[in-house]
């Protein structure tokens, strides 16, 4: 599936809320890694990719499950639940999500798409406490149950 | 229209960076000779006078002026013949013409950078016309000036030039008045070509001046007067109109029928438009008789054939081909055909896969640049330093038609002038005394080269100078508090690359050319950026030699395709030497456990790839799997891995760079290639990978 037909389904939904001209709104893809609901701006998403044959490269830390061929591009793939310290695992739903982060293409890998936000940028809270690598850096609330965690792309392929 | 503007100004940087480019390349082959050619010196006042035209034309006044005086220069030069000038004249040429490209090429970048160009140029302005007055005596010097004004001067009025036919005392009852380009010297010769054409077409006719062959000083006669053609009938003269056009550097032509005195007739011809055609112009004109082309124009048509294209296009061709590739060999593949026969299937699909292969080889092709260009650059660069720094070196070029994508050079180009410029401040041995006390040629020597090895282009770029102290190194590095361990554990090596780190400078003085704090780390960032490696190995007293090692992006390679476990590796073949099957009672064992393999009474270690890997292996008896005896540089060893499952060639692609970060190619993974199934194989670098197993 395409972003673009992702975000045309949930168009129509944004349409009919016609948000106020003056509120700083940003569209999110909300995506599932173990449990906790996060969320990307779309302007970095390219594509969604599911049943991708990933070639495991050596001696690269374990959160990198290896590169993938996007048409001809060699995009790496970063594993979500790794990376932020967690058991890795694959469902059926576990598909890539393909970020252009500074004109380079990185992919991570999630336990599962949900849909596209359109998100008062204004509504956005920082974090109450710093995650240790910074990956998230802010937050909102979605209903009385259920947080998305804003992720941070520039800091999810800082390398240090 | 906006657009149509910028693609104009494109158009003119790219045309006038070139023949810059050109310009340099040609001065600095023109210096070493210590002479210009009239060849040379034509070719000057020829891409000065296209500059000058074009920038004319974008009203960039000062590169027009500029152009303009350097032509006028030139000129001269052309007039009186480079003999005229005495040797410091010469080399004041060469410096001013160099002085001036410079200038140009700074009034060129300031329009790539959107800067306002200077208006201010009367320095250099006044400095050509100084040296263009001293060469020419006062008097002469006003000749060329006169060009100034360009415009096309209405050639002698009929009335003026019918007494002049008269003058000639010929029967004749046809004259062509010819005038030729001003400026474009030698018209007496230009005129006896014409001359030479005419008699071509069996024309009966005159000509005057008559001795246009043997007299050097008709030139002047022609310019003021014309050319004169006598023709007898009506007939002729059409015929000799053909023949005229064709030449070139012909301004305008004129019938003049000086019997018939102003009647319709030659009145009519004379100032019909053909009168006035500019021949410069000669396709362009309907009223052309004959549909020849000029020869001026089809010289022109050829330069032509090369043709500038965004790099961005190049890339998405490029990609496309590469999709086309995979996709021909999953469909020639596919599953579902599996057991049928499909004979005209199989005919059509080769076909294919053979113009696939073409089309993936041409689309690599049109990206690969020869690198002569960056390195002629350093010839100037050299040239520069010589005189500045007053040392006598000589540079060598070597494989400077090494092809490497186009992208690299573009970006290795600085890097590589940082080097060439601090092997010239330090490298070199400042007088030539201390080199003939060393047992040295008093000229110092700079090589500069280029070589392909498998996916890698290594340019070096090596001095005879005094070579580097490892001593001051580290007592410099030391005080910069730039050390990391004890001094006394830095091995050479290490010294070295301490060179690399930033905010290092060994010269205690910042000079002009190097030196400025910034330094080898600028030029170690650049290198990694396009994923290459640099390295420094220097002998003190024997001078230094910085390598660097570059993947070629696009390059096509001769690989060998090997498992390990589930992974697909890459061999250059250019690496292998043999693949060996052994029993285990073969291996060996030296004094640290390591296994090592007797062939051909040598030994040679075995490295498990999937050990130094950490790959889940299928084999792991030594006779099951199969060793692949390599070869990189001065080491050579064995690869122990699972299977070989062929040859292919492979187009090599960089790693994301975001892997490059993990330092992985220090390991021995330098690039990846797309399979025939869209899969992806891993490319060992098999230097990288020893090295790594060995540390």
């Amino acid at each position: 599936m395409s972003t673009e037909q992702m975000q045309n389904t949930n168009l129509d939904d944004q349409d009919m809320m016609t948000p106020e001209a003056d509120i700083p709104m940003e569209r999110y893809l909300t995506f599932r890694s173990d449990g906790t609901t996060m969320g990307v701006s779309t302007d970095y998403v390219i594509e969604i990719l599911t049943d991708q044959m990933i070639t495991e490269i050596p001696m690269v830390p374990d959160f990198i499950k290896g590169i993938i061929n996007m048409r001809g591009q060699i995009v790496p793939i970063i594993d979500m639940r790794l990376k932020m310290g967690k058991f890795a695992d694959t469902t059926d739903a576990t598909c890539i999500i393909v970020l252009d982060i500074d004109s380079s293409c990185v992919g991570i890998q999630v336990d599962g798409v949900e849909q596209v936000l359109d998100i008062d940028k204004s509504q956005i809270s920082p974090i109450p406490v710093e995650d240790q690598q910074g990956l998230v850096d802010g937050m909102i609330s979605l209903s009385s149950q259920e947080v998305l965690l804003f992720l941070n792309c520039q800091e999810l392929i800082r390398t240090y | 229209m906006d657009n149509g503007m910028d693609n104009m100004l494109d158009m003119y940087l790219f045309e006038t960076n070139s023949l810059l480019e050109q310009l340099d390349e040609l001065l600095i082959e023109a210096e070493k000779n210590e002479e210009f050619t009239t060849d040379d010196v034509n070719e000057i006042f020829r891409a000065m006078h296209t500059i000058k035209g074009s920038s004319a034309m974008m009203e960039f006044n000062s590169l027009m002026t500029i152009a303009h005086r350097i032509e006028d220069l030139f000129f001269f030069v052309r007039e009186n013949g480079i003999d005229s000038l005495n040797s410091t004249d010469k080399s004041e040429l060469f410096n001013l013409t160099f002085k001036s490209t410079d200038v140009l090429r700074g009034e060129v970048e300031k329009l790539e950078n959107n800067e306002p160009l200077t208006t201010n140029i009367d320095s250099i302005t006044s400095e050509i016309n100084s040296f263009l007055n001293k060469i020419s005596g006062t008097e002469e010097a006003e000749a060329p000036v006169q060009e100034e004004t360009p415009e096309v001067k209405a050639p002698g009025g009929s009335e003026s030039a019918q007494k002049l036919v008269e003058s000639l005392g010929s029967k004749c009852p046809f004259f062509l008045q010819i005038f030729f380009d001003e400026g474009c010297g030698m018209e007496n010769l230009r005129a006896f070509m014409l001359v030479n054409a005419l008699h071509g077409t069996e024309l009966e006719f005159e000509f005057y001046p008559e001795d246009v062959e043997s007299n050097g000083a008709t030139s002047e006669a022609i310019i003021d007067h014309g050319f004169f053609v006598g023709l007898h009938t009506e007939e002729d003269v059409t015929k000799a109109i053909a023949v005229v056009e064709e030449q070139g550097s012909i301004q305008t032509y004129e019938v003049i029928h000086p019997e018939v005195k102003k009647q319709e007739e030659p009145a009519k011809e004379a100032s019909a438009p053909k009168a006035t055609v500019p021949v410069a112009e000669p396709v362009k004109g309907s009223t052309q008789p004959a549909g020849k082309e000029a020869t001026g124009a089809q010289s022109q048509h050829a330069k032509q054939s090369l043709l500038s294209v965004n790099l961005s296009k190049l890339d998405a061709l490029q990609a496309i081909v590469g999709e086309i590739v995979i996709t021909e060999s999953m469909v020639a593949s596919s599953p579902e055909l599996q057991g049928l026969k499909l004979d005209t299937f199989l005919k059509n699909t080769r076909q294919l896969r053979k113009l696939t292969d073409d089309l993936q080889d041409i689309s690599m092709s049109l990206r690969m640049v020869s690198i002569s260009g960056t390195f002629q650059k350093m010839n100037r660069i050299v040239r520069d330093m010589k005189k500045a720094l007053n040392k006598d070196v000589r540079l060598t070029i070597i494989g400077e038609d090494t092809e490497i994508d186009k992208t690299i050079v573009d970006s290795i180009s600085d890097p590589i002038m940082h080097i060439v410029r601090n092997s010239m401040d330090h490298g070199i041995e400042t007088t030539k005394e201390e080199r003939i006390a060393a047992g040295k040629d008093p000229q110092g020597e700079l090589i500069l080269s280029a070589s392909h090895t498998g996916s890698e282009v290594i340019i070096s770029v090596s001095d005879d100078g005094q070579g580097m102290d490892t001593e001051k190194i580290l007592a410099k590095a030391a005080r910069n508090g730039l050390l990391t361990k004890p001094e006394s554990e830095y091995s050479k090596k290490e010294i070295l690359s301490l060179l690399m780190l930033p905010g290092f400078s060994t010269n205690e003085e910042v000079t002009e050319f190097s030196g400025r704090g910034v330094g080898m780390d600028v030029v170690k960032k650049n290198v990694e950026s396009v994923g290459g490696t640099i390295s420094i190995t220097s002998e003190l007293g024997q001078g230094s030699c910085t390598t660097l090692k570059i993947p070629l992006t696009m390059a096509i390679v001769d690989g060998m395709e090997i498992r390990v476990g589930k992974t697909i590796f890459t061999i250059p073949i250019s690496n292998i030497r043999q693949s060996i099957k052994i029993a285990r009672e073969n291996v060996l064992h030296d004094a640290k456990g390591n296994e090592i393999v007797k062939i051909m009474d040598e030994f040679y270690p075995i490295i498990r790839l999937h050990e130094f890997y950490n790959i889940e292996p299928e084999v792991t008896q030594i006779e099951d799997g199969i060793l692949i005896w390599v070869e990189a540089g001065d080491h050579s060893y064995c690869m122990f891995v699972d299977e070989l499952l062929g040859e292919r060639q492979i187009v090599v692609k960089p790693l994301p760079s975001y892997l490059n970060s993990f330092n992985i190619k220090d390991y021995g993974i330098s690039g990846c290639t797309i399979l025939g199934d869209g899969n992806i194989s891993i490319i060992l670098e098999v230097m990288n990978l020893y090295n790594a197993a060995n540390v």
